[in-house]
């Protein structure tokens, strides 16, 4: 627990610094007209300050949850969600969203297969309906009127 | 009363039936994309714009702001069920109404919220009819730095939201003031922390923000749980507060009223403000302010009342002045020139049943609202009845949809995922949500109008001292600033264990022991829960 | 837990021979939407016309797409769809739907300032070129007008530039309201500081407020103030006199030769089939007789500049190298490296 309370920590610290390096060669200004670089290096040196004091002392709270086995069923659904994204575009809307929900339904949910597609076709055709044909989306679809 | 004559005429406007009508339609079809994360009124009103080309101006404005405001009581639906802030304003509603949903109070939260919205609602109006003209002014005494004073405010305001740990809730905001500044820089165009992308040109949206780091952020976490078996499905409760929640609320709606009045006059964050104002004048204002973040009904009325009353008066500026106050009010500012009337100082005068009408209309959409929204609320909390396998993929798919409405760009919904794998891990490592995306939205004000306030006074700070409203929001952040910790270390001193971490119960592990561990270990090991309302009968 | 994981893996099988045969089911047939297919263009337009508002909506940009979509979809004889889509000033949206097919189907309105102002002020290293483009047809110009406050003592353009230092809030980074200032300040010889707002609106409600000395706004913009007497005109930036403002000098009068409008037009991807020009602009040109198009525009002193694709061409090209001459004779910096 502790590790990973300063592991969450080592990680705004990184991206605090780099950031606080990027801003100063954004050029930081005068007084008269603060540049461009000027906010970010307040900002992301104060991020790297409260990142500094939580890495040396963690503290009492108990907010962290520990990573488990169960992680990689979230490291699958953010997966499934980029490839909707990416496969929507050549596939269309309706088979990716079928597909995603039968995955979720059915993968990680282990709902039953008859379930898993009765909701899939069902919310499928409803949102089909509700954003393409009722508000004129312009989602990548297959099927038209 | 002379002057309430043509303010009378226009209910001769609104109730000619088919205005009536396309009230109606508006606020209910407001309720629909308000519950819809993502689609917001904006999109929702520049979609319905051509249907409306063939209206008279009066209906077609009364449609449109009828799913403006209806948009509002819709939005708190997705925050208080799902954990899902559609918009800004709404982001402070998520704290408290979730966790009262999460322990079967749902329909308290969102009666209480359609409530506070409906009394905020009507009183705005009533101060719209009879004051829009007076009160316009306010907004133009707010420069560069009265905005930037308020922002600084509003900013060092997010340490109140924290539930947990203060360095924690901290860091997340100070997170969410850098991912603010990605874009091109506001002044002179420059491109900051873009990467060369021009999809990052103008910034990250903070709806997708918000969707990413609530909405998919909760849902991934719960796939977590889907695996250990079926998790106990939260109770439901009853569909409306009780009178003893409307009597322990009605103070902070009266409260939440009037700041939502005066900021929502505002153009730009007057909304998101007055919620974040109004809760903190409820926790800060309460004895018992350790309830906060763990179901305090007040924590809801307040805000939602707030809410609800800037987008009432946030038509101010616009009907009286020609300024759109937010995007959705520039949309309707849009569709009023397309129908020939020019929003601004001559439309009273020029087209006073187009001025009176929208106004008078909102009394009545008011009312359908609540007419229609409280039966309703029973049917919402019915969501929570469905099982959590087919639950999270709906919301997980109406989200990405959602996503792609707001610009149709397949690089919104990738960044809404990896917004997403974000707010599942902050929420491994403790860091919560709810300070960065407000500290997101305050950010951009802050840094923008201290930059040109510095141009105006050519680099002298002292120039912020020498205006009476951005003077007096500076004393307002030194009293935060140094009063209110000492104050609150004095209260440390008096009473045994730090008031920052009440949960000294340490949580149960979710993984060991998932058989005997509840859905939602915390509220299991809360002391301040719903048991506590009797105690204050009001 | 290892007979779960055995489950779960076939689960997983079973959803993936699913995708497969979805997936060959599917993939011969077109995907509608998002960008348009190959149709055949000899009987251009057979199905509905996408028009890209490359902005929010509610602004210039997006109301006079509107209203010229509106207009065009009965001489087309097909629905002509709006759809905003915002970012970097234009150059999101441009980009995106230059990118496309060039079938026809997949229109964008494009203005002067991102072709002619933004590469004087906006670093990119990828920006939308004119040869990127089929120029279908000229639509709008709007001019700017420079106003003070009523209760400003400033009475004209010769009592403002004889300040000693002013403050003007401009409309924001690269647009025309900045460089048209910041021209007549550098000519003027005069200390000025500019405070960028986020668009016209907030730069009129500063001016209403008196949080700037002066400012330059669209006349749309200003006109509901000028009627009713809380902003004044001093001056516009047009090459001669305009209708609504006939008693108000331009720039050029008083001996500053800043000339800075917005133009806008109508384009489509470069290499549009033969026949898909000449069906648009006949639709155009009936569509700009639609009198309430003509309305439109009146309403909101928005002027026609409805120019041939070369006329178009050529004036982007000579305003861009005009302003670049401008801005390094008067060794203004408004570049800004990221």
């Amino acid at each position: 627990m502790r590790t990973q309370a300063r592991l969450g920590a080592l990680v705004p610290l990184g991206i605090g610094a780099l950031a606080a390096l990027a801003a100063v060669s954004m050029g930081l200004g005068s007084p008269a007209d603060p540049g461009p670089g000027l906010w970010p290096l307040i900002v992301s040196l104060t991020m790297v300050t409260l990142s500094a004091s939580l890495l040396l002392n963690p503290g009492t709270d108990t907010e962290q949850e520990p990573f488990s086995r169960q992680t990689t069923v979230v490291v699958l659904g953010a997966l499934s969600l980029v490839a909707y994204t990416l496969l929507i575009e050549r596939v269309g809307f309706e088979v990716m969203t079928v597909l995603l929900l039968v995955l979720w339904m059915r993968g990680f949910g282990r709902d039953s297969w008859r379930l898993s597609l009765a909701v899939a076709l069902a919310a499928c055709a409803a949102s089909y309906l509700l954003f393409i044909v009722a508000l004129g989306v312009s989602l990548p679809h297959l099927v038209a009127f | 009363m002379d002057f309430l004559a043509p303010a009378l005429d226009g209910f001769g406007v609104v109730f000619e039936p088919q205005n009536l009508l396309y009230c109606l339609i508006g606020v209910t079809l407001g309720m629909l994309v308000g519950v819809l994360p993502g689609l917001g009124p904006a999109a929702t009103i520049a979609i319905l714009l051509p249907v409306t080309y063939t209206l008279e101006p009066a209906s077609a404005i009364i449609l449109l702001a009828g799913i403006f405001y209806g948009a509002q009581y819709g939005g708190t639906v997705t925050s208080v069920l799902l954990r899902l802030p559609g918009e800004a304003s709404t982001v402070v509603t998520a704290i408290d109404g979730y966790e009262m949903a999460r322990t079967g109070r749902a329909g308290s939260a969102l009666g209480i919220a359609a409530i506070g919205s409906f009394i905020g609602g009507t009183v705005g109006i009533v101060a719209l009819t009879v004051a829009a003209p007076l009160v316009a002014g306010w907004a133009l005494a707010f420069g560069p730095p009265e905005y930037a004073a308020l922002a600084l405010l509003g900013i060092l305001m997010i340490s109140t939201l924290s539930t947990g740990s203060l360095r924690r809730s901290l860091l997340a905001g100070s997170i969410g003031l850098l991912l603010a500044t990605v874009g091109r820089d506001p002044l002179l165009g420059s491109a900051r922390y873009t990467f060369g992308s021009d999809q990052l040109a103008d910034g990250l949206d903070f709806v997708i923000l918000a969707m990413g780091l609530f909405g998919i952020g909760e849902i991934l976490h719960s796939l977590e749980r889907l695996r250990q078996g079926a998790p106990p499905k939260p109770r439901v409760g009853r569909a409306r507060p009780s009178r003893a929640e409307f009597l322990q609320s009605r103070w902070a709606i009266a409260r939440g009223t009037v700041v939502g009045f005066f900021l929502g006059i505002l153009p730009g964050g007057g909304a998101t403000m007055s919620s974040m104002v109004a809760y903190t004048v409820e926790k800060r204002s309460s004895r018992t302010p350790e309830r906060f973040g763990k179901g305090a009904i007040e924590g809801v009325a307040g805000p939602e009342a707030a809410n609800n009353t800037a987008a009432t008066s946030s038509f101010i500026p616009l009907l009286t002045l020609g300024i759109p106050a937010n995007a959705t009010m520039a949309v309707m500012f849009g569709a009023l020139l397309l129908a020939g009337v020019t929003p601004g100082p001559q439309m009273i005068d020029e087209h006073p049943e187009v001025f009176w009408g929208v106004i008078d209309s909102m009394y009545i959409g008011n009312l359908f609202l609540i007419i229609l929204s409280m039966p309703l609320i029973g049917l919402f909390v019915r969501v929570l009845r469905v099982r959590a396998s087919v639950l999270a993929p709906l919301t997980v798919l109406i989200t990405m949809i959602g996503v792609y409405t707001i610009r149709s760009s397949m690089f919104d919904m990738l960044a809404v995922v990896v917004l997403g794998v974000v707010g599942y891990l902050m929420k491994k490592v403790g860091l919560p949500p709810g300070p960065l995306v407000l500290a997101f939205v305050l950010g951009n004000l802050l840094e923008t109008d201290f930059r040109r306030s510095m141009r105006m006074f050519d680099g002298d700070v002292t120039g912020f001292l020498g205006r009476p409203i951005s003077a007096t929001l500076l004393a307002f952040v030194v009293v935060f600033t140094v009063a209110v910790p000492l104050l609150s270390l004095r209260k440390k001193l008096r009473q045994p264990g730090p008031p920052d971490t009440p949960a000294t119960v340490p949580h149960p592990d979710t993984t060991t022991t998932p058989e005997r561990t509840p859905d939602h270990p915390r509220t299991a090991a809360e002391p301040g829960g719903h048991n506590e309302e009797p105690q204050h009968p009001g | 837990m290892f007979q779960a994981q055995l489950r779960r893996g076939r689960h997983f099988a079973g959803a993936a021979v699913c995708a497969a045969a979805l997936f060959t089911l599917t993939s011969c047939g077109g995907v509608q939407g998002g960008g348009g297919s190959g149709e055949d263009a000899e009987n251009y337009p057979t199905k509905t016309v996408e028009w890209t508002a490359p902005s929010d909506p509610g602004g210039s940009t997006d109301l006079i797409s509107r209203a010229a979509a509106k207009a065009l979809e009965d001489p087309l004889g097909q629905s002509v769809v709006v759809e905003n889509k915002p970012g970097a000033n234009g150059a999101v949206g441009g980009k995106e739907v230059l990118g496309r097919e060039p079938d026809g189907y997949s229109l964008v309105m494009l203005f002067q300032s991102l072709m002619s102002i933004g590469p004087h002020t906006v670093v990119d290293d990828d920006p939308i070129e004119m040869s990127d483009m089929d120029v279908i047809s000229g639509l709008t110009v709007e001019d700017y007008v420079l106003v003070v406050p009523a209760k400003s003592d400033i009475e004209t353009l010769d009592d403002l530039l004889a300040k000693k230092s002013v403050k003007y809030g401009t409309t924001g980074a690269g647009t025309g309201s900045e460089l048209a200032q910041a021209l007549l300040f550098g000519d003027a010889g005069v200390k000025a500081g500019g405070i960028p707002f986020d668009g016209g609106a907030p730069t009129v409600t500063a001016l209403l407020g008196s949080q700037v000395d002066v400012g330059a706004v669209h006349v749309a913009e200003a006109a509901p103030h000028l009627k009713s007497e809380k902003l004044r005109p001093l001056a516009v930036f047009a090459k001669e006199r305009i209708d609504f403002l006939p008693d108000v000098p331009t720039a050029v009068e008083s001996g500053h030769d800043v000339v800075v409008d917005q133009r806008r037009w109508v384009a489509g991807p470069a290499g549009l089939p033969d026949n898909v020009v000449p069906e648009l602009r006949a639709a155009l040109k009936k569509a700009f007789k639609d009198p309430e198009y003509g309305k439109f525009l009146e309403n909101n002193y928005i002027g026609r500049w409805e120019a041939s694709p070369d006329a178009v061409v050529k004036q982007v090209e000579t305003a861009k190298v005009r302003y670049g001459e401008l801005i390094d004779k008067f060794d203004l910096d408004l570049k800004t490296e990221g």
